[in-house]
């Protein structure tokens, strides 16, 4: 492989792993952010208003994406490969 | 009915989740379980109400399998038609579950849950943890069962399969066999039944598929990543309905348990299977102990048995966190220790190994070729083992015996996050099982006497995997199959073949299922551009070499102006004249237009079994980088299409 071609894949790894984490970080202090709403939705849910029960799952999906995402591109950078 | 607090948020507890779910991820990918039967006690022993802790892990597992069953589903290792069926059948068990947890903690509130769910798992863990010990210690004594890696079906599988009850007799496809829905129905139910207790449902699910119904191990897990999703979604919504579902819980786990998950995984495939077995067995019986010490306080709390006093039940609250927290702890240094020794062994092992490996030999036949531009001694072809792939190793391997080419044959795996929701170890399965696929190859390019070198990849982009080993061998030509014909044009091609070719920086062959190529006939597509011209050297090269006759076609369209159309036509001549002084039977045609179509028409008249036609530079949108003409003809034509690639 042409030293130029691999530089050019770490880097772009490296970006993309940059921006996924980016995107995660923002996910979680929005999280911390809104942590006292979020509460005050699960019990609004307890006492009658279910739609909102919608908005745990829709995080849970957004979540689980972004970060997997990055999760897997995280370790994949570091080099932890599976034995062959 | 008792209010339900969700705990208060601090950096600590922030924390303590985070490494728990990190632990816990890492635990759950090293034995292919779910982390829940962890998790979940974890989240018991922070003061989380246990239809809270239930609810929460619940709600970040089921995006994580529908992630597993869709890549799972593309790799054909999927019963979607099961999965369905029995995960209906496990939303029921979710719903009597959930119900039944509900009515405990309204008649006896949340002490009343917390007994239920540790008093299963006290249950379930003690079985399964029991079973997962005895087989540890009879793989360690070389008696590993057989009965998952033969194919002759047990007793039970093949009763299973004979009962006929008319009118519920439904097909599938991963056992090619009839079976009942009310057989089924049990089954899912079980497995819903436990997951909206403790969380873990693939510990009835996965052995039920492989045990009674006769699926293959990775088509069980993989299948079980489909039933996972669907009573995880219907049950995550029946709590969050209720309001159990504490989202900031699941979404720390959820981060801490996403980095654990892999290198829990990867560990797997560098310690021997009754390792895996033998932490997994610890752990449960942990877990178990550590569950078991809290009950006499629940039961304090409902009155059964006498108060405890506060001492006392300090004293068993803190035997049963200590236990917990040995178990977490436990896991965590026996995967980090075997990964950590088994990539030590592994390092050490290649390098004793490198010296043994001289450069990559340049093969006989049309060999010592100067210019890259035809040179045809190593071919690399991406298998993933589908029908499609296999026309491409069939091609390669007949052209490599034609042209004396060593073959490179290279099949990836990629690790993801589902294979926290499994119950076998996935990701050495799949190994395993890409790594017979290569043998297989070898085995075949070995008896038509092609020189081949298997290589198994592990990484989530298929296409920059295939281009750096291609980079890496100095693969002349990359040869891919290609998925059906009909469609949106992008699906059809395949979006790894499209970005293969457009980032590639050697020619890239496309062979479709059905299509051979025996040198019959060449058709040239050229535009007169210098990606064109390069077309235009390689088909002569082959034509050469293979003795083939060839069209070389050119398409003017309306758009263009009449000094374009005659422009075209030189172009067209100049290239019929330089293959015909190299003693090729060549014919030139203008046709117009549209082009893609009209060369894709020519191919079919003249019969021809090969097109080459140029492709535009390396970066951008891969839709640009192919050409638009020659993205079309990729997806139009039967026949295998040659995509050179400008010097």
């Amino acid at each position: 492989m042409s030293a130029s071609s691999s530089a050019g894949r770490s880097s772009r790894a490296l970006v993309i792993t940059l921006v996924l984490g980016a995107a995660s970080a923002s996910l979680y202090v929005l999280l911390f952010f809104f942590s006292d709403r979020l509460t005050e939705l699960a019990r609004l849910t307890r006492e009658g208003d279910k739609l909102y029960a919608l908005v745990p799952l829709a995080v849970a999906v957004v979540f689980s994406f972004i970060h997997g995402a990055f999760t897997g591109h995280f370790w994949d950078l570091l080099g932890l490969r599976a034995k062959k | 009915m008792e209010t339900i607090n969700f705990i208060d948020l601090t950096w600590t507890s922030t924390l303590i989740l985070f490494l728990v779910g990190f632990v816990g991820g890492m635990v759950s990918g090293f034995i292919g379980s779910g982390g829940a039967f962890v998790l979940t006690p974890a989240m018991m022993s922070m003061g989380v109400p246990g239809v809270v802790a239930v609810a929460s892990n619940m709600a970040h597992k089921f995006p994580k399998a529908l992630v597993g069953a869709h890549k799972r589903h593309k790799y054909g290792q999927v019963d979607i038609k099961l999965g369905i069926v029995m995960g209906i059948f496990a939303e029921a068990g979710v719903l009597f579950g959930k119900h039944v947890m509900v009515d405990i903690r309204e008649a006896f509130g949340a002490a009343g849950t917390n007994l239920y769910v540790s008093a299963v798992f006290v249950v379930v863990l003690g079985i399964v943890g029991g079973f997962v010990l005895r087989d540890a210690l009879r793989e360690r004594r070389g008696e590993a069962a057989k009965t998952s890696q033969t194919k002759e079906l047990t007793p039970l599988v093949r009763w299973v399969r004979s009962i006929e009850i008319p009118g519920t007799m439904l097909y599938f496809k991963s056992m090619d066999a009839r079976v009942s829905f009310l057989i089924l129905a049990p089954l899912g139910f079980a497995t819903g039944l436990l997951a909206a207790t403790i969380a873990v449902g693939g510990f009835i699910g996965v052995p039920a598929m492989m045990y009674i119904l006769g699926l293959p191990a990775l088509t069980a897990s993989a299948t079980e990543l489909v039933i996972a999703f669907v009573m995880g979604l219907g049950g995550s919504l029946f709590y969050a309905l209720d309001g159990f579902v504490d989202i900031r819980l699941s979404m720390i786990i959820l981060a801490g348990s996403l980095f654990g998950i892999q290198i829990g995984a990867i560990g797997t495939t560098y310690v021997k299977d009754y390792v895996v077995k033998f932490v997994m067995a610890a752990i449960m019986l942990l877990v178990l102990v550590s569950r078991f010490f809290y009950i006499p306080g629940y039961l304090s709390e409902l009155g059964a048995i006498e108060t405890l006093e506060p001492g006392t039940r300090g004293w068993l609250d803190g035997i049963g966190e200590g236990a917990l927290v040995f178990a977490l702890l436990f896991g965590a240094l026996m995967i980090l220790q075997a990964l950590y020794k088994g990539m030590q062994e592994h390092r050490l092992a290649v390098a004793a190994a490198a010296p043994a490996l001289g450069p990559t030999p340049v093969t006989e036949g049309v060999g010592a070729q100067l210019s890259p531009v035809g040179r045809f001694e190593r071919f690399l072809v991406a298998s993933d083992g589908s029908e499609f792939s296999g026309a491409a190793v069939r091609e390669a391997i007949g052209m490599a015996t034609k042209c004396g080419a060593q073959v490179h044959v290279m099949s990836l795996v990629a690790p993801g996050v589902e294979h926290e929701a499994l119950g076998e170890s996935i990701l050495k399965q799949e190994l395993e099982m890409a790594q017979s696929h290569l043998d297989g190859i070898k085995a075949q390019a070995d008896a038509a006497g092609v020189a081949c070198e298997t290589h198994l990849v592990q990484g989530n982009q298929i296409h920059e995997e295939i281009v750096d080993l291609a980079d890496r061998v100095k693969a002349d030509v990359i040869i891919m199959g290609r998925r059906g014909r009909r469609g949106l044009a992008r699906l059809m091609l395949g979006h790894a073949t499209a970005q293969v070719i457009g980032q590639a920086h050697c020619n890239v062959l496309v062979v479709p299922r059905a299509a051979q190529v025996e040198g019959r006939h060449i058709v040239l597509a050229t535009d007169g551009s210098r990606f064109a011209d390069t077309a235009a050297v390689t088909a002569g090269a082959l034509a050469r070499v293979c003795k083939t006759p060839v069209t070389v076609v050119s398409v003017t369209t309306d758009e263009q102006s009449q000094e374009v159309r005659v422009e075209t036509a030189r172009t067209v001549d100049r290239v019929v004249a330089l293959m015909r002084s190299d003693g090729t039977t060549v014919e030139g045609k203008v046709l117009h237009g549209e082009p893609a179509s009209a060369i894709t028409g020519v191919a079919q008249e003249s019969q021809a079994d090969l097109i080459v036609t140029g492709s535009h530079g390396r970066t951008g949108l891969e839709r640009v980088l192919i050409g638009s003409t020659s993205e079309r003809i990729l997806n139009d034509t039967q026949c295998a299409v040659l995509v050179v690639k400008a010097a």
